[in-house]
């Protein structure tokens, strides 16, 4: 029993992190129709900026993860602004071919910044909360609970102001919202904005739990999209739950039948879920 | 469509066939190889391939490091002498990202436009192939950086394995950790096929000298995001020993992971992950009763304090401390160099191999970081191997009798 609330616990956490990463690259999907493969390079950005603002500005671990919150909205509406935006009416393949060669040319400038050497991300919460036999770190519990905090602030964004209201309408229908009055490309930019946001929250949460380095994007990457898939392509739930539920299915997995099959596991459920449901677990609505 | 620029076809085809001249002059002047230089030292190109991107790129990077830097050296001091003519090293590396069939394709291209005599691959996947490879024209001799056993099963004529052979290290290691801890072993290793030779040689040892065995709860430790679950599992076995490794750094996650979680016992790692690398991420206390390879820098042999005052002297003193991949590369490439001088041919891969053993006898002593005593028929370079068990926070190093450990 302790085993099992103590797995249940690990895949919470890891849990918290695969929903972050999944938001953004769900969001984008949603309103633009991109795969965003760049959003790991953004994750792995994000980390970066948190680890040098604690290193070599001695700033406190919350501002460094608002400081990287502000770069990565830059950088993600950036990212629109210079590359997505004049691809715009191009076939969906330029724009997917647009976000690797990102995802790359990021990796590639991270590596010659700061070399292919792992960092260690100080946090000032590195105790041990033991509760029921569980051990927790003080660093995961914030995780938990600060990507509960930042999905409920976006649920307020999306449901109760006018800029979330657009991104859900242009989700919906593009033409339909364009014809209202929305500005579409302000839409488009503030959607990669946020995205780049929950990117950095993601990556400075996660941070102090692994390592930083160069090409920490692309491990999760692919567990994103597995997520994206499996909640179903734009859907914000879908992300969430879908991300709960890969950690979930991939730390149970491990405990009672084998580790070496937890990324069988993830692919597999992918499989699954598109044979018997193709349009993901909760299609519809953003 | 083509005679519609008829004009412009010549120069192009004209300034091709210059070039192609010049090319063919200055390949002449060398050895076959490359030119000769500013300082008067001929050019000898040595291929390394190896992941220069990628996860693995931290590894692969410390090993062409280690490589770069003897060959600086060598430049430096006036190059080597073959048949009476001076040579230095210029490193040619191509980026295979630890895929063996890349391994393959870089290997054709430095043959084609190197021309290099000798080619170092890093990893037993890409060395397996470029076995396929080196002993058919053109004809190289292949410097093999793993320590996993079976790459000498091929009994390939012109290879030299570089690190001693991992199946040496399970039976003392596990009798220290038996004796110090307990009986009850849990297995965390990566996943790799080297992880796995590895995991299935501890295990027959553990089960030997009359241990139990935890079930395998192994993972690929280049593609896991969080180790705390397989830890959990692991550790819900109550066991006295670890079995942990793969590259340092996530190794040193999976202690982190360990000592949050509360564990107390042993940890037996294997030879991939190095305590100086772990020491950045963990504290010194994490790794207490850890039985690994031993650090470079204190490595009891009058060389290797020597060697780390060179490297820290050339890449400065905040540098990252210099581990055995850096170490054991810098010194095959001064064997290389020596058993070229002995041969008296900087091509013939025959020759040089056939020297090598000589070549590790007889190298000069400011060079040896480790004592190495010869190469074997098989081209394993064999030298004593000691490794460390961390008691009190100390390193207290255990003498290795590996296979072939002396000639």
């Amino acid at each position: 029993m302790t085993l099992f609330l103590q797995q249940f616990v690990n895949g919470i956490a890891l849990g918290s992190v695969y929903s972050l990463v999944a938001l953004g690259l769900t969001l984008v999907y949603g309103v633009l129709k991109v795969p965003n493969f760049a959003h790991g390079a953004l994750y792995m950005a994000g980390a970066y900026v948190s680890y040098v603002m604690l290193t070599s500005f001695g700033a406190s671990y919350i501002v460094a993860m608002a400081v990287s919150v502000v770069v990565l909205a830059v950088l993600g509406g950036s990212m629109e602004w210079l590359v997505f935006r004049r691809l715009e009416g191009k076939t969906p393949v330029h724009s997917m071919i647009a976000a690797l060669g990102l995802l790359f040319f990021m990796e590639g400038t991270a590596d010659v910044i700061w070399g292919p050497t792992f960092r260690q991300v100080p946090t000032p919460f590195d105790g041990v909360v033991t509760l029921l036999g569980v051990n927790i770190t003080e660093q995961r519990i914030l995780v938990i609970v600060a990507a509960v905090v930042t999905m409920v602030g976006l649920y307020l964004l999306l449901k109760r102001t006018l800029v979330g209201m657009s991104i859900e309408a242009m989700a919906q229908d593009r033409e339909g919202a364009l014809l209202v009055g929305i500005d579409t490309r302000r839409v488009a930019l503030l959607t990669f904005a946020i995205s780049g946001a929950l990117a950095a929250v993601a990556g400075s949460l996660i941070a102090p739990l692994l390592l930083v380095f160069p090409n920490m994007g692309e491990l999760i990457i692919l567990k994103a999209f597995v997520i994206v898939i499996l909640g179903g392509m734009g859907s914000v739930p879908g992300a969430i739950l879908g991300g709960y539920l890969l950690a979930l299915a991939e730390t149970m997995a491990g405990t009672y039948v084998s580790f070496a099959f937890s990324e069988l596991i993830a692919f597999g459920l992918l499989v699954l879920v598109l044979v018997i449901r193709p349009t993901g677990l909760f299609q519809k609505g953003v | 469509m083509m005679s519609d620029h008829p004009i412009r076809d010549r120069p192009r085809s004209l300034g091709t066939v210059l070039l192609a001249g010049l090319l063919l002059a200055t390949g002449c002047s060398g050895d076959g190889q490359g030119g000769t230089d500013s300082d008067g030292l001929e050019v000898v190109n040595i291929g390394f391939v190896g992941p220069l991107s990628g996860g693995a790129a931290y590894y692969g990077r410390n090993v062409q490091r280690g490589i770069t830097m003897a060959a600086d050296e060598i430049a430096e001091a006036g190059g080597f002498e073959v048949d009476g003519r001076r040579f230095r090293f210029e490193i040619v590396s191509l980026d295979d990202r630890y895929l063996p069939y890349e391994t393959a394709t870089a290997v054709r291209r430095l043959l084609q436009q190197n021309q290099t005599p000798v080619i170092l691959v890093p990893h037993a996947g890409g060395i397996r192939v470029v076995q396929e490879m080196n002993t058919r024209e053109p004809k190289f001799l292949l410097a093999a950086y793993s320590s996993e056993p079976s790459i000498l099963e091929a009994e390939n004529p012109l290879m030299l394995m570089l690190p001693p052979r991992f199946d040496g290290y399970q039976e003392p290691w596990v009798e220290v950790m038996m004796g110090r801890f307990g009986t009850r072993l849990a297995l965390v290793p990566t996943t790799t096929a080297y992880g796995r030779a590895w995991t299935e040689a501890v295990s027959a040892e553990w089960t030997r000298q009359g241990g139990t065995l935890g079930r395998d709860h192994g993972v690929d430790y280049n593609t896991t995001t969080d180790f705390t679950g397989a830890v959990s599992r692991a550790l819900a076995d109550e066991p006295d020993v670890l079995f942990i490794g793969g590259p340092s750094q996530p190794t040193a996650l999976v202690i982190r992971a360990a000592r949050e979680q509360g564990f107390e016992g042993g940890l037996l790692i294997m030879d991939q992950a190095k305590f100086m690398e772990m020491l950045d991420i963990v504290p010194i206390e994490s790794l207490e009763g850890a039985i690994g390879v031993y650090p470079v820098e204190t490595y009891p042999t009058p060389g290797a304090p020597l060697f780390a005052a060179r490297y820290y002297e050339r890449f400065g003193a905040d540098s990252p401390s210099p581990t055995s991949e850096i170490a054991i590369n810098y010194q095959a490439l001064y064997l290389i160099a020596r058993a070229m001088t002995l041969a008296g041919t900087t091509t013939d891969p025959e020759a040089i191999r056939a020297r090598a053993d000589e070549a590790a006898r007889t190298l000069p002593q400011e060079v040896r970081v480790y004592e190495v005593a010869g190469v074997t028929d098989v081209g394993l370079i064999t030298r004593d191997v000691f490794t460390a068990h961390i008691v009190d926070g100390e390193f207290v190093s255990i003498r290795i009798p590996v296979p072939g450990g002396a000639p």
